[in-house]
């Protein structure tokens, strides 16, 4: 019985911190390599969920439609993300920091906008295929069948991303671009280009995240800002640039929050800005980043 | 050249801008004198903001806390102990200031992100504390009632009352920046290493400086409470705290006076644009990217570069 | 040069407050809407603004108020925030010459604005905000109130739950209510009332989400095993839709009952498909509950008619009603001078949507009923409807006079 209360408390806090990673894991991409904290992440991130809601509604009658609505979702968002790039963000890379906080937060204001202008004010829901409708039970708990689903999308992310980054040419270019721009740079790649896709996989995967977040619960106006700083915390306990602080950033801000609300519900968010404050403090570039340039 | 020059050359702005403002109410409806009361307060706040950014050189995104102490101090003494007003604004710079000075103390040990982000995170903290905090602080319910005495109870005298508290407040926070200190804070901006080598502790320096901004923060925050007749959350938020960012940036943050004109442009434009559409969001965002990259420097900026008079500018240290 | 600058600024200066002020001789009766357009209240209060809408088209056809004032409308966004709120009042009230609020769905708004309304002597009609607080304590002869009020709601809500605690032999329970204004005062009152009408019940725990959460599974799965006989929830807007989302695919509603939340029309529209059946909820004004009333019939022809078919919600009802109300002052008064208005509605019966109501004198709380029923399908509906509805009178659920001039004379001291 307690087993079974604390399991499944584990797994929703579980869930809760994949679906953080998801959107943090862009966040930190983009950050590590451009050195830009993007304030319009979570906004993009609801862009996706708008239009997975989108394409959801025009294949309504299929079973299929949500899995299909899903990538599709991740691909318009990432075209988005690649004009909000070429238009905008490449006239702010040598910028000053707070140039750059106020042109993404602009942004985010801007697409907020824009969302309530597109789709208005009303609630959008999915109504889910009938395949997860209906719970699992793992060791007795009861567990909602979509996260497993939510779960394995953020395993093939973080799997995804670190492939990328170990195996592959371009992964090797963009993590040596998070040490030194100038020597990429000096090597002949063009580094500009570089950032452009770099910030466009960022904002796919955002999409992604937002096309999977669509069938939990509604998809409302406001929800990027409720999120926006939890995803900065986790960025920040985990250390900028780390794809694997990131995650171990993702897993305990969703962990704590969960176990927070059964013992201490009213601090569960105090507790969070608390680990952040303290991260910060004592190891300012996060758990398991390394200092990067000024 | 001549001192009585000088002084004119230095000071005309600011005297021109204070007899218009005495002369305002006379002129301007109701509704805008409630506008140039929100533009005073707002500019004090982005001029103590000012303090970290433009002369420190560090973006604060968690200001606001600092406000929303001073807000929730006068709020509280007001409503739950019936102090009058002139006695909560002093406790609330004291409030406000011993907040900065906890949470200063850990943000100066940082740089650049890093210090902006957990400035932010604190913000988000005092935001938390005081949304959750039901018994005391009401909440995001806020608190109601804070009314300032009957001879402020009316807009065009506690406007004046404001515009005296404000002045008082610019001035102080005038000769603070004009102070050896101010120089020191400056040198810190321009060159941390050198400045730690010529022997002076850079963030026992930071701190202080930290610690007036957040005493006048709370200042500011202490002017809002009884002008609104109330206080709620919000005036905490991250959101909150991103109004200076503008400010500073709109007005220029070089100039002494730069974050208060960037009020009077930024709380004007607010209300005027909010009386006839709710797109506020997206209009404020389409200025925000026309100031970042169009006129970096902000209005002081523009207007040194078109060489129409030269303010001082707060940037370089070596022609002072 | 200099001059040519300083000369254009102040030209430009003055052309814009030629422009807001001004406002021309009192004939058309300016009639203020401040709303949380954005923010957490958008959804109902694009609602209540159709509601507004209809009412004022109607009245404006027969040459408005008294037939000869007609009603002009201004609109303001108070994005759902008590700072912004209160900024949006003074601007309706100063610039546009209001003489009339109509305002937000959160009541943090409501009664922050309270105070300046009543300083400029303009009405405040509270028409979905439901805090007590509103009219119960800090009383403002300019404040009226046409929702049920958080106290009502509850005490509708008790009466429900402790008749089904004793048929069903609950005895342990868990709340689950929104933090904020709305949530806590609605979770005290049930708690404190069901002690009395139901002693057997205890609280198992109490749980707090924030307002705007968006991610419930952690709330879900502590709910479901700790067990409770049932849940007694006071979550509004989008955050309701969210839980039962986010429940839902746990299997929580076929395993505990989920009582007392409210679901306006708004939200049996919105969740028509995903709305689990069987649900005991609350409700403040559903359309469907008066359609003998041959004003309500009246109204939900021309609401529909006007926005391509969509049935009215609650929000629009009291949207509409709040318009209809001041229509009635202003016809006792004979005037639109809001002094006498404000005297006139004071004790006033109206004919609304939801019957014939009275302004409760000592609060200027409108005496409407509140609704309790089970989510089920109806064939004449594309969507479900709260069936074996109870209206709970207001006689039988709001507060007693003695005890809201006891809470007065306890805030002054």
């Amino acid at each position: 019985m307690e087993f079974t209360f604390l399991f499944s408390q584990f797994m929703s806090g579980l869930t809760y911190g994949l679906m953080l990673f998801l959107v943090a894991s862009g966040l930190s991409l983009i950050f590590g390599v451009m050195n830009i904290l993007n304030f319009a992440h979570a906004t993009l991130w609801l862009i996706g969920a708008y239009i997975c809601f989108t394409f959801w509604s025009l294949m309504e009658a299929h079973q299929f439609a949500l899995w299909v609505s899903i990538p599709l979702a991740a691909l318009a968002t990432a075209a988005t993300g690649w004009v909000c790039e070429v238009v905008l963000i490449k006239r702010i890379y040598k910028r000053e920091l707070h140039e750059q906080l106020l042109i993404t937060y602009a942004m985010a204001l801007i697409f907020g906008d824009l969302i309530k202008i597109v789709w208005g004010p009303t609630d959008r829901l999915i109504v889910r295929p009938s395949i997860i409708q209906k719970p699992l039970f793992l060791f007795g708990a009861p567990i909602d069948s979509y996260f497993i689903f939510v779960i394995l999308i953020g395993v093939a992310v973080a799997v995804g991303l670190w492939w990328f980054l170990k195996y592959t040419k371009y992964g090797h270019i963009v993590k040596a671009a998070v040490y030194s721009r100038e020597m990429v740079g000096a090597l002949g790649i063009p580094i500009p280009k570089i950032y452009t896709w770099v910030f466009t996989l960022g904002i796919f995967i955002a999409g992604l995240a937002g096309g999977v977040q669509s069938a939990i619960g509604s998809v409302t106006l406001g929800m990027d800002m409720n999120i926006i700083i939890q995803a900065f915390c986790v960025v920040v306990i985990g250390g900028f640039g780390s794809l694997m602080g990131t995650l171990v950033g993702s897993l305990i801000v969703g962990e704590v929050f969960s176990f927070a609300i059964l013992y201490w519900p009213d601090g569960a968010m105090v507790l969070i800005f608390v680990i952040t404050a303290m991260i910060l403090i004592v190891k300012p570039w996060g758990l398991f980043g390394t200092p990067l340039r000024a | 050249m001549d001192k009585k020059y000088i002084f004119i050359k230095r000071f005309w702005l600011p005297v021109a801008l204070f007899f218009i403002a005495i002369i305002l109410p006379f002129v301007v409806s109701e509704f805008w004198v409630h506008v140039f009361n929100e533009i005073l307060i707002l500019g004090l706040f982005a001029a103590a903001f000012n303090l970290v950014f433009g002369y420190m050189g560090q973006l604060s995104f968690g200001q606001a806390a600092y406000y929303g102490i001073g807000a929730y101090t006068t709020g509280l003494l007001m409503v739950k102990l019936q102090w009058p007003l002139f006695a909560c604004l002093p406790v609330s710079m004291l409030t406000a200031g011993i907040g900065a000075l906890i949470l200063g103390y850990f943000c100066v040990k940082l740089r650049g992100i890093y210090f902006a982000i957990l400035t932010m995170a604190f913000g988000q903290l005092v935001f938390f504390i005081i949304f959750q905090w039901y018994s005391f602080t009401g909440g995001d319910n806020g608190l109601q009632g804070i009314n300032p005495p009957e001879w402020l109870f009316k807009a065009i005298p506690y406007y004046y009352f404001s515009l005296a508290v404000v002045t008082i407040g610019m001035i102080i926070l005038y000769f603070i920046t004009e102070s050896p200190f101010g120089y020191t804070l400056r040198a810190i901006r321009d060159n941390t290493e050198r400045t730690e080598f010529i022997g002076i502790n850079v963030q026992r320096y930071m701190l202080i400086n930290f610690v007036i901004s957040g005493m006048f923060c709370g200042l500011a925050g202490a002017l809002w409470g009884p002008f609104n007749r109330s206080v709620a959350p919000d005036l905490c938020g991250w959101q909150h705290s991103g109004h200076p960012v503008f400010m500073a940036v709109m007005g220029g943050p070089h100039h002494f006076l730069g974050p208060m004109i960037g009020s009077v442009i930024f709380t004007f434009l607010n209300a005027f644009v909010t009386g006839f559409t709710e797109y506020w969001p997206l209009v404020s965002g389409l200025v925000i990217i026309v100031v970042v990259l169009v006129m970096p420097g902000g209005v002081f900026g523009i207007i040194k570069e078109k060489g129409y008079f030269s303010p001082r500018d707060v940037g370089d240290v070596k022609n002072e | 040069m200099k001059i040519k600058v300083l000369l254009s600024m102040v030209l430009a200066l003055s052309i814009m407050f030629s422009l807001s002020g001004n406002a021309p001789a009192a004939e058309p009766y300016n009639l203020g809407v401040a709303l949380g357009f954005t923010g957490t209240g958008t959804l109902y209060s694009k609602d209540q603004m159709e509601g507004i809408q209809v009412a004022v088209d109607e009245i404006n056809k027969e040459g408005g108020f008294l037939k000869k004032h007609p009603i002009k409308v201004f609109q303001q966004d108070t994005q759902t925030k008590p700072d912004v709120g209160v900024r949006t009042v003074k601007d309706l009230i100063l610039r546009d010459k209001v003489r009339a609020v109509i305002n937000d769905y959160s009541s943090a708004v409501a009664v922050a604005v309270k105070p300046i309304c009543r300083e400029y002597k303009t009405l405040h009609i509270a028409a979905i905000s439901n805090s007590e607080n509103i009219t119960k304590i800090n009383y403002s002869p300019y404040t009226f109130q046409v929702v049920p009020n958080s106290y009502m709601q509850a005490k509708a809500a008790s009466y429900a739950v402790a008749q089904m605690a004793k048929t069903k032999g609950w005895k342990e329970y868990v709340t689950l209510s929104s933090d904020y204004e709305w949530g806590r005062s609605t979770q005290e009152e049930v708690v404190k009332d069901l002690k009395k009408v139901a002693p057997f019940l205890s609280v198992k725990k109490e749980l707090w989400p924030k307002l705007g959460e968006t991610q419930f599974a952690s709330f879900v799965t502590s709910i479901m095993s700790m067990k409770p006989d049932f849940v007694y929830a006071c979550l509004a807007s989008k955050d309701n839709v969210t839980f039962t989302e986010q429940a839902k695919p746990y299997g929580f509603f076929d395993k505990i009952p989920y009582v007392g939340s409210m679901q306006s029309v708004t939200e049996l529209i919105t969740e028509a498909k995903t709305m689990p059946r069987g649900l005991v909820a609350i409700s403040r004004a559903p359309f469907f509950a008066h359609l003998d009333v041959p004003m309500m019939a009246e109204f939900v022809k021309n609401y529909r008619a006007k926005y391509n078919g969509k049935y009215p919600s609650d929000w629009a009802v009291m949207g509409y009603d709040a318009v209809y109300a001041l229509k009635q002052g202003i016809e006792k008064a004979g005037s639109i001078d809001t002094e006498k208005v404000k005297d006139a509605m004071k004790g006033l019966t109206v004919n609304l949507t939801r019957g014939k109501l009275q302004f409760r004198p000592i609060d200027n709380q409108l005496r409407c009923s509140s609704y309790v029923g089970v989510v089920k399908d109806d064939p004449k509906y594309p969507f479900p409807i709260l069936a074996e509805l109870i209206e709970i009178k207001a006689a039988d659920s709001e507060r007693p006079e003695a005890e809201i001039i006891a809470a007065r004379q306890a805030e002054k001291k």
